[in-house]
């Protein structure tokens, strides 16, 4: 290793009188080049109706897209849903919808039924959507789509801290494996492949169950999900995971009774800030918006 | 009646039956394609549903998406999945992986030390609805989607038959035995090989200023002492070569204000420090007082120069 290298390590956070779990979930202090975005705040949208969950995890899908339009609105300042999907999306355009298939946890059906609805409202041709997630690269949707959508639950994740939409894209490589050193920073190289680069247009951390710890080898138990009933919109997918992750830590901490950090430290959504400009993750440069339900909103 | 065969290795002969009186000779190292035919597809009110399943190193992702990484990291070579169905469409889970090594089945095992001790395997441990234990080179575990005291009760069963049909212990990692015993946690011991993993526990650097890889065996261990409390990080490398590369970076990178001892007070007011013998790494992460990283060192030092 090259003595020159800056390497940043655990004393950078103890200097700056912060935990490393902490500094990396809110951005502090990344001392790689910073990118600066155009715009000073990312505006993101968290939404929650606490009568979108029927017993269990049963979702009514009016409720769902009502949050979904209501989010559309505050999120692009527009009088209706329909106007802020066709401010996003052209007749022309070829859609595709990343979503998450991972059966403890998935992208609910009604929500990408709701997409779906939208974006055809919207003028774009049904033969041109299409919904996907580990089948992306060879997908002709994908692979000719002038826009993409990312809707992911949040949850924990044993190698990245947390399961985001910024990671929502590892299906975008052949070779996930390249993008796992250190807890998955480099998750935001991904947005710069050429088949992915500019091309999200809309993001949907879902937040209805989310899962807040994992347990055993699925990283999974039904223990650690709470019905939070949320969704968290923002065209910007660090704003939006940023948003999420406290949200997350919140609730760990409030169920653990003490601090209690997601392990490891999910330093890819400040790292996709800061070194590969895809948007922003500390809370003073997101302009976060709350509608509905306010009780136990953890942030 | 259903037979469950108790695995032996190399030479050992013998097999048992469950719920009868029954000998024969035998022989055979526990695999992953025998615990499908040895384990029991009924217990309690659990039954086994669908096919039994085995993945590698690579299908793993289907089956394990997020956590996968950290099996691969400690060498999986398979993983036997089998679901067993009980009351009220509860689910159980079992999963057997088999490691590259005992010790490295030992390794995965301490990847999560959160739960409570059991009597299973070579170490157990339990916690809400999860449990766990290695034994050889197999990790096993056993999740349930529904906590009852009749569901625990069926996967401590199943642990026992997986546990007997192993049958044999398998070596901990060597580097275990340089630290010292006085004040050492021994529940909250972390074996690894892999950057990532140290960083998951305690978080160190954004660059493997420490070489770690597939070859080297990495221990981080806690302390409470007379003296206070400690973190310690023990690494042993192939070679001298890559530990005195290692050594010189972590002075480079983490601790360019040691003294000439390797002794540094960080900005929280704890003591790290840092010492080398051949092959062996050996750091105080950080300790309350300078007295307790002298003789942490000190310990590890004396016994680096007695075990090979």
């Amino acid at each position: 290793m090259a003595d020159a290298k800056r390497v940043l390590t655990r004393r950078d956070f103890l200097r700056t009188g912060t935990c490393a779990a902490v500094g990396g979930l809110i951005g502090i202090p990344l001392l790689k080049p910073t990118v600066s975005r155009a715009v000073e705040q990312s505006r993101v949208v968290l939404v929650r109706n606490k009568d979108v969950l029927r017993s269990g995890a049963n979702i009514r899908a009016e409720v769902l897209e009502n949050m979904l339009d209501q989010a559309m609105c505050s999120l692009l300042d527009v009088p209706d849903a329909f106007s802020g999907w066709r401010r996003l999306f052209k007749p022309d355009d070829v859609v595709g919808v990343k979503s998450n298939v991972w059966y403890h946890l998935p992208t609910p059906g009604e929500l990408e039924v709701a997409i779906e609805k939208r974006l055809v409202a919207a003028g774009v041709k049904g033969e041109n959507i299409s919904v996907d997630d580990r089948g992306v690269l060879r997908n002709d949707t994908f692979r000719n789509a002038t826009a993409l959508i990312n809707t992911r639950p949040m949850r924990t994740h044993h190698w990245s801290g947390l399961g985001t939409l910024l990671k929502n894209y590892i299906m975008f490589t052949p070779r996930p494996s390249k993008y796992h050193g250190n807890a998955c920073e480099s998750l935001g190289a991904l947005w710069q492949l050429p088949h992915v680069v500019g091309r999200t247009r809309l993001n949907i951390l879902v937040m209805l169950t989310p899962h807040f710890h994992g347990v055993g080898p699925h990283s999974f138990s039904a223990r650690y999900v709470w019905p939070y009933s949320g969704l968290i919109v923002s065209t910007d997918p660090v704003a939006a995971d940023a948003t999420g992750a406290r949200i997350i830590q919140a609730k760990r901490n409030l169920f653990f009774g003490k601090e209690s950090p997601i392990s490891p430290p999910p330093h890819h959504i400040a790292v996709a800030g800061s070194r590969y400009g895809l948007g922003h993750s500390l809370p003073d440069r997101i302009e976060l918006i709350k509608l509905g339900w306010k009780e136990n909103l953890l942030i | 009646m259903k037979w469950v065969f108790l695995a032996q290795i190399s030479t050992a002969f013998l097999a048992i039956c469950v719920g009868g009186i029954f000998m024969v000779s035998i022989t055979f190292a526990a695999t992953l394609e025998s615990f499908g035919e040895a384990l029991p597809e009924k217990v309690m009110d659990w039954t086994k549903s669908g096919e039994d399943q085995i993945y590698d190193d690579r299908t793993i992702f289907d089956y394990i998406d997020g956590a996968a990484e950290v099996y691969r990291a400690y060498g999986m070579k398979r993983c036997f999945s089998r679901r067993y169905s009980g009351p009220e469409g509860s689910a159980m889970i079992l999963d057997i992986f088999e490691m590259a090594s005992p010790q490295d089945a030992f390794g995965v095992f301490t990847h999560d030390l959160d739960g409570d001790p059991l009597d299973l395997g070579q170490d157990a441990l339990y916690r809400a609805g999860w449990y766990r234990f290695w034994k050889d080179r197999f990790f096993v575990s056993m999740t349930m989607d529904q906590e009852s005291k009749t569901a625990d009760h069926a996967a401590r069963k199943l642990g026992e038959a997986v546990a007997s049909f192993i049958g044999v212990d398998g070596p901990r990692p060597v580097i275990l035995s340089y630290f010292p015993s006085e004040g050492l946690q021994r529940g909250r011991i972390r074996f690894f090989h892999d950057s990532n993993l140290l960083n998951t526990h305690y978080y160190l650097s954004d660059e493997n200023i420490l070489y770690l890889n597939s070859r080297t065996d990495a221990s981080l261990a806690s302390y409470e002492h007379s003296q206070g409390s400690a973190e310690v990080l023990l690494v042993r490398y192939p070679d001298r070569g890559k530990a005195s590369l290692a050594y010189k970076d972590f002075l480079t990178h983490y601790l360019p204000d040691a003294d000439a001892k390797g002794f540094a007070l960080l900005e929280n007011k704890k003591w790290s420090a840092v010492s080398l013998s051949g092959e062996l790494l050996a750091i105080v992460l950080e300790a309350d007082t300078k007295p307790l990283a002298e003789w942490l060192l000190k310990e590890i030092m004396e016994k680096a120069s007695k075990i090979p």
